[in-house]
């Protein structure tokens, strides 16, 4: 078991008992909207972190989705045909990033700063730095309806936990992600076309970028070109808080579920607090270094019994 | 069993093979890995492949499987002309491979690897079957008297289980054509057992079996018919009961090294500089005893596997020593590389790129980095120093061309052989073991090499000299050590040197 578990569990007795209106229906609706967007990025993040990859992209990316899809209802179009853009464009740079990665070789973490820094260029270009709004009021109703006592949020983000869940245990795509993570070497002696299976990992976090974009515009009925910069940083910070492995194709989803919860707990306490945001990146950043500091000192110890 | 199907030529008279190399060659940037190779597999025969280190066996393997595609030859299966140019093609026509270096994925489960590109699905959701991948992978592991758990991962797999699923792995291929890379190296006694049963029901079942063996004792106990490699050429085929394990390992040897090298004179020992009693590491070495005198080259001599890197390691604190002492100039040696090197011993490590060069830094740089407190102790860099001193060496190490500041990464393998020994040479070094100095260097090279370390025993210094080329061993050192499974198998002097000799000390059984 990570150490995340009772660390999180502590965090929210301490959120509970220390900080005035944490337990308030509102604030816990409050929490399941903010760990929904969270929680599509790090889902994808999860398995391209399990194949040994990183993506600095995911949160520039996020942006420009946003952008894209606001732009698109702006301009008069309908929710369907904005969506459609705004997923174009995220797997278009998942593609981008996998063909990279795979075919050419290129460390994940040049490349995708590279396309960070196209993302969020592209983001302002399109936007001239602006927000964009005037979105009408599709959007912002499907955000706000109800499934079956459910948030629309927080189903999105459910339903993406749960594709990715049936993507990593049950299909030939999952199964090579833990190979080309653990072993890539075994994957094509098998006869499997590992690059494709490679690019695909980083493709599926394109594509859901695209689907969140629709979270993020909807919850503000309005996109602004950097809104989800740094994004990327909270998404990496629950896949590690998670336990997964940056080496050895090994990863969990449930980790990163928690991980995502932990990292929305503790922002949310710090604002309910009126701590600035600087510093909640601040005390993730000590929460990872912590996390990670626990798990070495407990595998060590058990190295040593073996 | 049956075995009066074969004729004296070593032919099993079933007429056409299984799968037939004809006339196979495949080269490497100054290795000529195979040249010229012709080979068939019947129906229901096992094929053994006997050859020294780097006679052509993996090579061979790595053609048959597509990982390598050769520049000449053809490949018949069934009498047809086939391109095996991937992995896929081969399994396709029935090959599997057991590699030597293992190909499971360490975080999926037993039944996933086994099945690892062959997921059975359902037919409707294209999901995997789980259920039917564990009872299939069940039903292979049972075949082979395995009662692993098909959920356990392979991380949680010792080495020789690893081994057994590897096989289970190509079993569950139904393959026609079984191909092995030393089965038995990573399993026991009883395990191995389990193996040749199985492999003898796969013969007689009319599968086709190549096998690479360094245990003589196998190559007739499993054997129909062997084949011998050396240095990328067929030497011959024959019937197993035809051979003797004098014969093969006569055709086994007889590399020439570097024109054949002559040392100017043999050591006259001096004193122990070296010495190793009852050594025991956590990477396999096993209760090693050895010394090395001042003045001598003392060999360390063995097949791939074996050890002998793993020694030097361990004596240059590398790799932590779990009982047993080393001793240098008489004095205990404890702590890691900086202490041991600080007593003047040289570790010249086998993969010089990795661990010897800084590639990207000029001639002048590499040769110095290990003397920098000694030419400058105040830690002052004085350039003109720098410049005399790494002149100095250049023209005592032949290096060409003699060019101070060029960079390492443009000379030839010998002359960057030759900076790893001048670094250490310049910080003052006696004692210098060598692993495998002329791996990647052409033969010409070679003999410089070997003239320079045998230029640093004649000024006093002792050398331990790793080879798995047994050439070089007779042909350089004054007596050699040959290690086998982690032990010293043998130690033989220098009149009882000989690659036949190594070689029996070598191989198990023989």
């Amino acid at each position: 078991m990570p150490a995340i578990l009772p660390i999180g569990l502590l965090l929210v007795a301490g959120a509970l008992v220390a900080v005035h209106g944490f337990a308030s229906t509102r604030n816990v609706a409050n929490l399941g909207l903010q760990a929904s967007i969270l929680l599509m990025l790090a889902m994808p993040m999860t398995l391209i972190i399990m194949s040994e990859g990183l993506d600095l992209s995911a949160g520039a990316v996020l942006s420009l989705c946003s952008v894209v899809m606001a732009e698109a209802l702006a301009g008069g179009h309908g929710l369907a045909s904005a969506l459609a853009a705004s997923v174009a464009v995220g797997l278009g740079f998942g593609l981008a990033n996998g063909a990279m990665v795979s075919l050419l070789a290129l460390p994940p973490f040049v490349v995708t700063l590279g396309t960070l820094g196209i993302a969020e260029g592209a983001a302002l270009v399109v936007t001239e730095g602006n927000a964009v709004s005037g979105l009408g009021s599709g959007i912002a109703s499907l955000y706000a309806l109800d499934v079956f006592g459910l948030p629309f949020p927080v189903l999105v983000a459910l339903a993406t936990w749960l594709l990715t869940y049936v993507l990593l245990h049950y299909t030939r795509f999952g199964t090579y992600v833990f190979a080309i993570g653990g072993n890539r070497d075994a994957l094509v002696l098998a006869g499997a076309p590992a690059w494709a299976y490679h690019i695909a990992i980083y493709a599926f976090g394109g594509l859901v970028s695209g689907v969140a974009a629709l979270l993020l515009t909807g919850r503000m009925n309005a996109a602004h070109p950097t809104v989800a910069i740094g994004m990327e940083f909270d998404a990496i910070a629950a896949v590690v808080l998670g336990g997964t492995s940056f080496e050895r194709g090994d990863g969990r989803l449930l980790g990163t579920v928690l991980g995502v919860a932990t990292i929305t707990v503790l922002r949310n306490a710090l604002d309910l607090l009126g701590i600035e945001s600087s510093l909640q990146v601040v005390s993730i950043g000590g929460l990872i270094l912590l996390v990670i500091v626990i798990d070495r000192l407990r595998r060590s110890r058990r190295e040593q019994v073996a | 069993m049956n075995r009066d199907d074969t004729d004296g030529s070593g032919q099993p008279a079933s007429a056409v093979p299984l799968l037939a190399l004809r006339n196979v060659s495949k080269t490497f940037p100054g290795v000529r890995a195979l040249d010229d190779v012709s080979l068939d597999l019947h129906a229901g025969e096992v094929h053994m492949l006997l050859g020294e280190n780097g006679a052509g066996k993996s090579s061979l393997i790595k053609v048959l499987y597509g990982a390598y595609r050769a520049d000449a030859g053809t490949i018949l299966c069934d009498g047809r002309l086939v391109e095996i140019t991937r992995p896929a093609d081969a399994r396709r026509l029935g090959i599997a491979v057991i590699f030597q270096e293992f190909s499971l994925v360490p975080f999926l489960d037993l039944a996933q690897n086994i099945f690892l590109g062959r997921e059975p699905r359902r037919p409707l959701t294209r999901l995997i079957d789980h259920g039917r991948m564990h009872r299939e992978a069940r039903a292979v592991l049972d075949s082979l008297g395995l009662d692993y758990d098909t959920r356990a991962l392979a991380v949680d797999l010792g080495v020789a289980q690893q081994q057994m699923v590897e096989i289970a792995k190509a079993l569950s291929q139904r393959a026609r054509i079984l191909v092995m890379d030393e089965p038995t190296a990573a399993l026991s006694e009883r395990e191995s057992k389990t193996l040749f049963t199985l492999i003898r029901q796969l013969r007689a079942s009319g599968v086709a079996i190549a096998c690479i063996s360094h245990r003589m004792q196998e190559v007739f106990e499993l054997g129909d018919r062997v084949t011998v490699l050396r240095d990328g050429r067929r030497v011959a085929t024959l019937p197993a009961r035809e051979a003797t394990p004098d014969q093969l390992i006569g055709m086994m040897v007889g590399r020439a090294v570097g024109a054949v090298y002559k040392r100017r004179q043999y050591g006259k020992a001096g004193e122990i500089v070296l010495e190793v009693r009852g050594l025991t590491t956590a990477t396999g070495v096993r209760d090693v005893d050895l010394n090395v005198r001042e003045g001598e080259i003392v060999g360390l001599s063995g097949l791939v596997g074996a050890g002998r890197t793993e020694v030097a390691r361990a004596v240059f604190g590398a790799d932590a020593i779990v009982a047993g002492e080393v001793r240098i100039f008489g004095a205990i040696a404890k702590g890691g590389p900086e202490r041991i090197a600080a007593r003047g011993v040289a570790l010249i490590p086998e993969n010089r790129k990795l661990e010897g060069l800084a590639l990207k830094r000029s001639v002048q740089d590499n040769l110095l980095v290990a003397s920098l407190w000694k030419l400058f102790p105040r830690g002052w860099y004085r350039a003109g120093v720098a410049r005399a001193c790494a002149r100095a060496l250049i023209d005592r190490l032949r290096v060409t061309p003699p060019a101070p500041r060029r960079m390492v990464r443009v000379l030839s393998g010998g002359n960057q052989q030759k900076i790893v020994v001048g670094k250490w040479l310049a910080a003052g070094c006696k004692l210098f073991l060598f692993d495998e100095p002329t791996r990647g260097i052409d033969v010409g090279a070679k003999s410089e090499i070997f003239a320079l370390i045998e230029d640093l025993v004649e000024r006093g210094a002792a050398v331990l000299l790793i080879s798995a080329e047994l050439a070089e061993i007779v042909h350089v050192c004054d007596r050699a050590y040959v290690m086998r499974a982690g032990r010293i198998g043998g130690e033989l002097a220098r009149t009882e040197l000989s690659e036949e000799n190594i070689l029996r000390l070598a191989m198990h059984g023989a």
